[in-house]
């Protein structure tokens, strides 16, 4: 036993690469500067704090967005492993850390109005969003349960924190409690599926046993010798489930519309985009790592679970009027479609780059929709129905544009974004053979139209005299704002019309 | 008598068992957290008891984590119990359903 502990720990310095993983060390260190400049500049210069607070973490994006893209090399060492198996990292997943630091950036910026009008402590929230953005960037690259696990609990235990933020408002905290139980089971649930794979691979009477009964590729060489044995299958469905719950799947879903309406609006946008965003890859990491051979045991059951979550986020999308729970369940069938690539890719590989395309579609339509609700600037949040996005347009026309945009782009019109998005999708799966599953979302698209266009009429439509308007008379936006809305309106409509513009990324 | 593999994964698979119906069954938020302990405990009991039977370290190491994490969970779960007890003098859970549509 020692001497196979002391091979470890050899084999893990001799693959130490510490400047790979340098764009999350400087984020975590940044997001530790920032405590320091909350904590060491307490009384004096409070106005220097609230001012300059946003600017570093904003530079801080920046700066690793910019090393990521111009020094990719220094970063990215592709298909060998790091840190004795807990790192691999491959086009896909140097993709994904990009995305993520995207996610934070659009999270950070929208989130200094909400926590300036609700009077919130700005440190906290931006240590926190640096943390677990962090977190994501190193979750997508694990090639090792543990190190998948204490990456996955790093972002579930900030986002605990991030959705009961609001500490005086009971929505907030009874959403934060939500996710905390349905999370922590999740999380149990998981790590008893770790148990059960690394208990049964390791088992000295098991055909091809293994000694790293964490690893990714050991894994998958164990199961694809022993993928009809019942404790693996069930040790796999555990994990599955585990990750189910974090993007939001049929079964694991009743949290979603709950925490989505409770917690604040910049956290609701970074559950539903980044958290969505890490649970599917995840997945997919998973089925086309170590679960490959399970794939006559595991298909017939995602095909359920996509049936299942398209149809369910459609239909119970259509009689929703609050906002925020719309938003919920209109993202679950989102999680459903972007399930049909997952399956997809078990006999289309270019099926991983749609998925990764739908999914920075998903991004930025979403942050346009998410982007005009925080600038909204009503009361709260959690309460905002369908209703008050009446007038919206006359009140302001940008804010009723950048809305539309991004909700047509989710609900797929042509010539956006969102369309080109959908139909790469629907082309991937129709490839792989997958007609039934292929009608069901065509049905669930058309279902969406329904509730995404008595969305945008409301916009567009005046209200009457009586109506009780939680909306203020007349919207203004500051300069930075209007960018920002600018920027995303371009990038959505650009990548509807010239989709090869996102290969430059992918 | 020897207490072999097969016990321990027994004990585990109850243990676990308990925990999940403590969650689904109670209501007060503090059992539900201990229920959820005793899940996250029960993977540790396994991943020891495996652990020692495959003769690898890998699974003693993961109970630290699985520790670590779990104090983690707990500091945050009990601040906000207590944020909800200020608010509204109950930590019931059918008594927080606030948040429905």
């Amino acid at each position: 036993m020692n001497d196979s502990y002391t091979n470890f720990l050899r084999e893990i310095s001799l693959t130490n690469d510490w400047l790979l993983l340098m764009p999350e060390i400087i984020l975590a260190l940044i997001a530790f500067a920032i405590l320091g400049i909350d904590l060491f500049l307490k009384s004096k210069k409070r106005v220097w704090r609230e001012k300059y607070l946003m600017p570093v973490a904003i530079c801080g994006y920046i700066f690793v967005l910019g090393i990521l893209f111009l020094d990719k090399s220094t970063f990215y060492i592709e298909n060998i492993s790091h840190f004795g198996g807990l790192i691999e990292q491959t086009d896909s997943n140097q993709f994904m850390r990009s995305f993520f630091v995207f996610a934070s950036l659009f999270v950070t910026l929208i989130s200094g109005q909400f926590l300036s009008k609700k009077s919130l402590p700005k440190a906290e929230y931006l240590h926190l969003i640096l943390l677990s953005c962090a977190g994501f960037m190193l979750l997508v690259q694990c090639s090792h349960f543990i190190s998948l696990f204490v990456c996955l609990e790093l972002v579930t235990v900030a986002f605990y924190v991030l959705v009961a933020f609001q500490r005086t408002n009971v929505l907030s905290l009874e959403a934060g409690l939500k996710y905390l139980t349905l999370g922590g089971l999740s999380t149990a649930i998981l790590l008893f599926g770790i148990v059960l794979l690394y208990g049964i691979s390791g088992n000295p009477e098991m055909n091809g046993f293994i000694n790293d009964g964490f690893q990714f590729q050991a894994l998958q060489s164990f199961i694809g010798l022993n993928s009809d044995n019942l404790i693996v299958q069930l040790g796999a469905l555990f994990v599955l489930a585990g990750i189910s719950f974090k993007i939001g799947l049929v079964p694991f879903q009743i949290w979603v519309p709950d925490v989505y309406q409770g917690a604040p609006t910049p956290t609701m946008s970074f559950l539903a985009v980044a958290s969505k965003a890490a649970g599917v890859f995840v997945l997919i990491q998973l089925l086309q790592g170590p679960f490959l051979a399970l794939d006559a045991f595991l298909i017939p059951i995602l095909s359920v679970l996509s049936v299942l979550t398209i149809l369910f986020g459609n239909i119970s999308a259509t009689g929703q009027v609050n906002i925020k729970r719309l938003i919920g369940l209109s993202g679950i069938s989102h999680a459903g479609y972007l399930l049909l690539g997952v399956i997809a890719s078990y006999t289309i590989p270019q099926a991983l780059d749609v998925v990764l395309f739908y999914l920075s579609l998903y991004l930025l339509s979403s942050f346009l929709v998410f982007a005009s609700l925080a600038y909204m600037d009503n009361e709260d949040d959690s309460l905002l129905e369908t209703k008050n996005y009446q007038g919206l347009y006359k009140k302001n026309p940008l804010l009723g544009v950048a809305s539309l945009i991004g909700i047509a782009s989710l609900a797929g019109v042509p010539p956006l974004g969102g369309f080109i998005a959908k139909v790469l999708l629907f082309i991937v799966a129709y490839q792989a053979g997958l007609y039934g599953l292929l009608a069901v979302a065509i049905i669930g698209v058309v279902i969406s139209i329904y509730y995404y266009f008595a969305w945008i009429r409301s916009i567009f439509f005046i209200p009457n005299e009586d109506n009780t308007d939680c909306l203020k008379e007349v919207i203004t936006l500051t300069a930075p704002q209007k960018i920002i809305l600018i920027i995303l309106i371009g990038s959505v409509s650009l990548a509807g019309l010239y989709p090869s513009l996102l290969n430059f990324f992918i | 008598m020897t207490i072999g593999i097969n016990e321990f994964i027994i004990v585990s698979s109850l243990l676990f068992l308990i925990g999940f119906l403590g969650v689904i069954l109670r209501r007060n938020t503090i059992i539900i957290f201990m229920s959820i302990e005793l899940m996250l405990n029960a993977v540790n009991l396994a991943l020891v008891a495996f652990s020692r039977y495959n003769n690898t370290m890998d699974g003693s190491i993961f109970v630290f984590f699985i520790m670590t994490v779990a104090a983690a969970e707990v500091a945050v779960g009990l601040a906000i119990i207590v944020m909800i007890y200020r608010q509204r003098q109950t930590i019931l859970v059918n008594e927080l359903n606030q948040l429905k549509g």
